[in-house]
């Protein structure tokens, strides 16, 4: 370890400890908290067992919400990753896109639903907009990203016989860049899961409506056994989805991988 | 092989009417400084083969992409059956349709399988709904696999590009630009790189397709004997000029254009063994 480096880390600890002064994150708090823990624990094995399918229902609806988000916003992403891409349009149709684009990531999902709850009021149909506003800003970054990187000698070929910029997209770059896209998508439905399940606490539907209004009255054991029942499913959701990258995507990856030449 | 014998007299009666490339004092570059062309002239005549033969870096590829209005010169005139390549150019854009490029590198579409890669060259014959939901009729893809057969890649239409070899992928590459239907074929040094044998067996198959279609072929060789061997015209090209044009008229080497150098000097330099 050089002294330099060891300078580097002493600023590092220092700002650590400066910031956690400022922000009121006081480890011995954390530490006396733990035995809290331990109440919720007895207040989840006392909750009656009939919330289990009320809370399975919640998670279901909240899979729903994300499901819907996910594939709608996919479905306008789409195109619009094809517009933004630079490789496929003049800087006329892509910068004002991007533009737009930036605009529409600069909000968090939450900040959406609140959006939306204000605009259509509470309820799930607001958590589903929040999530389509969240999934076409993400993903049609990531998607341009993609198809940006794909080899240009196929898009040249395919070009030089004439086709229209349809058959391009249809027949060279979809095919090209499939298994980043498809993984992509795969990755997205996963992620908003997750964030369905605390759009609730701005009131816009799912899981996390539940959790909230039982922290707001004290019943801790229900708000637990929710927030488990949250973590089991996206455990699940998790693995499954790794399953399925593994079999369809890296596969085809791999292929991708092998030189022309 | 050919035995080369060098006759001083040029002959022009080799030039029929029909010209089916034009190129007049043309310069290209790919940045403001340097040309990777200076001043080509050529005219190609139709269901002729045309070779041209240079160095890497020579200009060889520049030349082609030219051709088939994926480049614009900076400079000159080019005129394919009278119209000016230009992607750009709705008029042009139609002829692409049948103007069968090979380049260097391929162009495959590496996860989807031979026989749609073939497929491809048919895509301008589709209507909207048949593009849509990429439905190729039974027509075409009957004539797919007969080319594919024609090349010899019978038995691997479902094989992904990725899982065949080098010469396999020139080979569905060429079938790709032959299921245009093409008039003019334009092909960039598709087989260099390959053994003797294959590399013949691939020329000849072209040559043969030139022939009953009355196809007009430029081809881009490293090697000045096979370039003699096929062509009716080799045109050599060196730092973006054409330094010499020659017209291979049975056993004979007929000479179009000299430059500094003497023919014998030029054919020595570009041969593969150069005391032939
Ligand atoms: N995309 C490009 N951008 C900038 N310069 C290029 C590009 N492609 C080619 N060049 C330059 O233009 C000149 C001619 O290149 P070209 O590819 O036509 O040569 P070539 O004769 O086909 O060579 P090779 O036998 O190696 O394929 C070279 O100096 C090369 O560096
Ligand atoms: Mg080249």
């Amino acid at each position: 370890m050089t002294p330099k480096n060891n300078i580097i880390i002493g600023i590092i600890v220092a700002l650590l400890v400066i910031a956690s002064y400022n922000v009121d994150a006081n480890p011995i708090d954390f530490v006396e908290g733990l035995p809290n823990l331990v109440i919720i624990l007895e207040e989840i094995v006392a909750v009656e067992p009939k919330y289990i399918p009320t809370a399975l229902w919640a998670m279901f609806e909240t899979i729903q919400m994300a499901f819907i988000g996910t594939v709608v916003g996919i479905a306008i992403a789409l195109p619009l990753s094809m517009l933004a891409a630079r490789n496929l349009n003049s800087k006329f149709v892509y910068a004002p896109i991007r533009a737009l684009l930036a605009a529409i990531r600069t909000f968090p999902s939450i900040l959406w639903a609140l959006l939306f709850v204000i605009m259509v009021g509470t309820g799930t149909f607001a958590g589903v907009l929040a999530i389509i506003m969240y999934t076409i800003g993400f993903i049609t970054k990531l998607q341009y990203e993609a198809i940006e990187t794909i080899d240009s000698d196929p898009m040249d070929a395919v070009g030089s016989i004439g086709v229209s910029k349809i058959q391009l997209i249809s027949y060279v770059v979809i095919p090209e860049s499939a298994s980043h896209l498809l993984s992509q998508m795969l990755y997205m439905f996963d992620y908003n899961i997750r964030q369905t399940s605390i759009l609730g606490l701005v009131g816009a539907g799912g899981i996390g409506f539940y959790i909230i209004n039982y922290i707001k009255f004290f019943e801790y054991g229900k708000a637990a056994i929710f927030m488990l029942v949250v973590l089991i499913t996206v455990l699940i959701i998790d693995w499954v989805s790794v399953k399925i990258r593994d079999k369809y995507i890296i596969k085809s990856q791999h292929g991708m991988d092998v030189p022309t030449k | 092989m050919k035995q080369i014998q060098m006759t001083t007299n040029p002959s022009f009666s080799l030039i029929s009417t029909k010209k089916v490339i034009q190129m007049s004092d043309v310069w290209s570059s790919y940045d403001s400084k340097n040309f990777a062309l200076e001043g080509i002239n050529l005219s190609i005549d139709r269901g002729t083969i045309y070779s041209i033969v240079g160095q890497s870096g020579s200009g060889k590829s520049t030349l082609l992409k030219l051709m088939n209005g994926m480049m614009v010169p900076g400079k000159g005139i080019i005129k394919i059956d009278y119209v000016t390549p230009d992607m750009n150019n709705k008029k042009f854009k139609t002829m692409m349709h049948t103007i069968g490029y090979i380049p260097q590198s391929l162009g495959l579409i590496k996860n989807i399988t031979v026989l749609d890669n073939i497929l491809i060259g048919a895509l301008p014959r589709l209507n909207k709904i048949q593009s849509l939901l990429k439905k190729f009729p039974e027509n075409e893809v009957k004539e797919a696999k007969r080319i594919l057969q024609l090349v010899g890649l019978t038995g691997k239409e479902n094989r992904k590009v990725y899982m065949i070899s080098g010469g396999e992928k020139r080979r569905v590459a060429i079938a790709r630009a032959l299921m245009q239907k093409p008039t003019i074929l334009l092909a960039d040094e598709i087989v260099s790189e390959l053994d003797h044998v294959t590399a013949h067996e691939i020329m000849d198959l072209i040559i043969d397709v030139q022939k009953r279609t009355n196809l007009t072929a430029i081809m881009v060789h490293h090697d000045m004997q096979l370039a003699l061997e096929y062509a009716n015209r080799v045109a050599v090209i060196k730092d973006g000029k054409k330094i010499l044009e020659i017209g291979v008229e049975g056993d004979n080497i007929v000479d179009f254009q000299t430059g500094d150098m003497t023919t014998e000097e030029i054919m020595e330099m570009y041969s593969d063994d150069p005391k032939k």
